[in-house]
């Protein structure tokens, strides 16, 4: 997995790539958990992201917790085969996709 | 009744054994397609059967005459079982007409004048009565090897053993000889054909015998064999299945070299992006996700082991999973989100415990 930060006053963008599974997710999770402090628009580019399992799918659950509280969050750049998954899990409705 | 009984045949080489112990009975009118992996003993079993190999031990019986018997006469026998070779084996020195007759008129003391008449209507059923006077070279592969099959029936055998009769040919003459062959099925000859043409074997047989492991390993219909093997090694050939197994012996395995054994799987055997992708996820969703934090929370579910099968012929891929512990249904938290994503993804999903717990998923395109 690779991440990309840029951050624009109280905009965070992080750009995701490769694969979000069990053992990479923690390191997303941690990451986020860092540098959300008082951002108040996060978007999370995964035009780089082949591959999302459920333990994925927790970490942006999350992260979408935390930004309701203080802002929003955008999930752009979705591929198809990532879209299906966001799909039969009904996570087109918990996130704000792109 | 049974007109071949087949007991206990076995032949050993030096270094091999390809028949163990071959108990099998042949009826009148059987069409039997013999298929299998190479080496298995298909052609080791026709050479038996008509005595081209002296089996190590066993017995074969034909219309109640046990021909493994050393005092059975050998010759009649021979008259007995036609044989048609992958190699034609014509007598390059004979024209084809004469090639035909030989047999008859030296072992069945056949007059010449009534051999000729039958050699040329067998000549004719086989397509080729202008050609009675040419010689074999003059024949194309296709040719010579309906000459070999009217050979055969010229001297009304009980039964014609055919040893792969297609292989040796251009694959445009294959139609002309099989087509010969389902003819004689329809007379109701019969038959035991050595045969990599699936195809033909399912349409023209109503026996399918598929080979291995010394012997002869699923005997059925073609439906049986062709549509539902039911044992694992006829399964693995008929379907082209390729395997990959996996063995988890502690909650700490490596996954992401499983996961990369997963992805190599995968472009070996040219497996689409999505059903790979499906792959993994059920793997990684069911075992780390699943069984294996079920295994931490309640005890032992560990060792598991995962099998991936591919099936070239119709492209559909499983994963079974067998662990142990008591009986544990993975499937049984619905809300669960990695329960959600296994079964919208897989096209069927199943449990089942008999001291082992058995999961098994089905993808297809
Ligand atoms: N005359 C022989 N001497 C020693 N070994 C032999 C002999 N004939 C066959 N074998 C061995 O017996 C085994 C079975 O051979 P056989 O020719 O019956 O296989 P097959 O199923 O017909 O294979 P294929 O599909 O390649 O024709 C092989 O391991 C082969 O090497
Ligand atoms: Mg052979």
């Amino acid at each position: 997995m690779t991440i990309n930060k840029t951050l624009n006053e109280n905009k965070l963008t992080v750009g995701i790539g490769g694969r979000l599974d069990t053992v990479t997710a923690p390191e997303l999770e941690k990451e986020l958990n860092d540098s959300l402090e008082g951002i108040t628009d996060l978007v999370l580019d995964i035009s780089e992201l082949d591959y999302i399992s459920s333990a994925g799918l927790r970490v942006l659950l999350s992260a979408q917790k935390t930004m309701n509280k203080q802002g929003s969050m955008t999930v752009t750049g979705a591929n198809e085969a990532i879209m299906e998954i966001f799909d039969v899990t009904g996570f087109v409705d918990l996130l704000n996709i792109q | 009744m049974s007109m071949i009984k087949i007991e206990h045949l076995r032949k050993e080489y030096p270094n091999v054994t390809p028949l163990k112990d071959v108990c099998v009975e042949i009826n009148k009118g059987d069409v039997i397609s013999v298929i299998g992996p190479s080496g298995t003993g298909k052609s080791t079993l026709l050479r038996c059967l008509n005595q081209l190999e002296e089996p190590t031990s066993g017995t074969v019986t034909i219309d109640g005459q046990v021909i493994t018997d050393p005092k059975c006469n050998i010759s009649l026998v021979r008259r007995k079982m036609g044989m048609v070779f992958q190699s034609f084996n014509l007598f390059s020195n004979l024209n084809i007409i004469e090639n035909v007759m030989s047999a008859p008129v030296n072992l069945l003391k056949t007059p010449k004048e009534q051999a000729y008449k039958e050699g040329m209507e067998l000549l004719k059923r086989v397509g080729l009565a202008e050609k009675a006077e040419n010689y074999p070279d003059e024949l194309s592969g296709g040719q010579k090897q309906r000459v070999a099959i009217a050979r055969a029936i010229a001297m009304h055998p009980e039964i014609i053993l055919f040893d792969e009769p297609t292989s040796a040919l251009d694959p445009t003459m294959v139609g002309e000889v099989l087509s010969v062959i389902r003819s004689l099925a329809k007379e109701g000859m019969t038959m035991m054909i050595v045969t990599h043409e699936m195809k033909f074997a399912r349409d023209v047989s109503n026996r399918v015998f598929y080979m291995d492991e010394g012997g002869i390993y699923e005997d059925g219909t073609p439906e049986q064999i062709f549509d539902n093997p039911t044992k694992e090694k006829t399964r693995i050939f008929i379907k082209r299945l390729k395997l990959l197994t996996l063995e988890i012996t502690s909650e700490n395995f490596d996954f992401i070299g499983s996961i990369s054994q997963i992805e190599q799987f995968g472009r070996d055997n040219m497996i689409a992006p999505k059903m790979l992708r499906n792959l993994e996820l059920a793997f990684e969703e069911l075992l780390t996700q699943n069984i294996l934090s079920e295994s931490k929370r309640s005890g032992e579910l560990l060792p598991a082991s995962v099998t991936i099968e591919h099936s070239e012929t119709d492209d559909t891929a499983s994963m079974s999973i067998t662990y142990g512990g008591p009986s544990y249904d993975p499937f049984v938290n619905e809300d669960d989100l990695s329960v959600t994503i296994v079964r919208k993804l897989a096209a069927e999903v199943s449990h089942s415990y008999d001291g082992k717990n058995n999961v098994t998923l089905k993808f297809s395109r």
